[in-house]
């Protein structure tokens, strides 16, 4: 089985040669999609082994991992993880991510800080964001599932060749998770830890994820 | 009256524009139609505002004919911003898979 970890980035040059030497250890890829850096993300990752595509221009995180995921694909990945560039995910725990794949339980495997492992979630995003991310993607999208914005994910081929991530901004977070349910695929959710040290999506974000869902429902 | 005919010259100088650009191949034939038709049923209401008038108030509006065309008109603004967005969000959807193919195709 060939596992590849798919890690967007974008302005992360301080922090991404610390989480690719780290997952590599997990994986048999690091693929990065440098989604368009103005700082040296690109220049700092050529210490390591990992396969860098760019972006032209910035795109954001979804358009970067659905470059990532073709690209795997490609080149004949069995399993996709991915995983931020920011440092806020444990490495070690890919191999929980991906067990369940290997083992053929399912096709995608969600993480989730809300299943038992204890993630220092500040204390507004934990009561006040997430619930209503929760009712945001069970009104716009009719799903939902315990961790409605994580970003720590594993999918096998088959999941990777049904789910294509349509939403460039941090919406595909939602469109995953509703994906994974359009296409009837074995969903099985895994306890992670999140290290925080900023504060991540702003309220802003979430207003932005919720007109970029909503738009969405008269394109696709 | 007066408000009616600098409305009516307005209207003039966006028809007397749309001809000038579409001989100079810089609108489409189907746009053109678009506006043309537009601005000469906008000066067909502005010289017709009393039977707009009457008309509002047969149905049971209680203003006046300009109050409920500008209603329509903010109604119909709107809807064209609506798909100018969806039209701005299928031109980035593209823009986005060329990123990504050149991003892909440059390995």
């Amino acid at each position: 089985m060939k596992i590849f970890c798919v890690i967007p980035a974008w302005n992360e040059e301080k922090k991404i040669l610390k989480v690719v030497n780290e997952a590599a250890q997990f994986v048999d890829s690091v693929v990065v999609v440098d989604d368009g850096s103005i700082d040296k993300t690109s220049q700092v990752l050529q210490q390591t082994k990992a396969i860098v595509l760019r972006h032209v221009i910035n795109r954001g995180q979804g358009a970067a991992l659905q470059t990532g995921n073709e690209f795997a694909l490609l080149n004949g990945a069995d399993i996709v993880v991915h995983f931020d560039a920011d440092g806020q995910f444990l490495a070690t725990e890919i191999k929980e991510m991906v067990q369940p794949l290997l083992n053929n339980e399912c096709d995608i495997v969600f993480g989730s800080r809300f299943l038992g492992k204890k993630s220092s979630l500040p204390f507004w995003k934990e009561f006040i964001i997430m619930p209503l991310a929760h009712l945001v993607n069970k009104i716009i999208l009719g799903r939902t599932l315990t961790d409605p914005q994580g970003g720590f994910r594993a999918m096998n081929k088959e999941a990777l060749q049904k789910i294509t991530i349509s939403q460039r901004g941090m919406a595909h977070c939602s469109e995953i998770i509703y994906k994974a349910f359009k296409y009837r695929l074995r969903i099985k959710e895994v306890p992670i830890t999140v290290i925080y040290d900023e504060f991540g999506q702003s309220f802003g974000g979430g207003i932005r994820i919720i007109k970029d869902l909503l738009m969405a429902k008269f394109l696709d | 009256m007066l408000q009616q005919y600098i409305a009516i010259a307005i209207i003039f100088f966006f028809i007397f524009r749309l001809v000038s650009q579409k001989r100079k191949n810089q609108l489409e034939t189907n746009e053109f139609l678009f506006w043309f038709i537009f601005w000469l049923l906008a000066g067909v209401t502005i010289i017709n505002l009393r039977y707009i008038d009457e008309l509002v108030a047969r149905f049971g509006f209680s203003s006046s004919g300009i109050n409920v065309l500008l209603y329509v008109a903010v109604i119909i603004l709107f809807y064209l911003v609506f798909r100018i967005r969806l039209r701005q969000e299928k031109v980035e959807r593209e823009i986005t898979k060329i990123v990504k193919n050149i991003a892909i195709n440059n390995k």
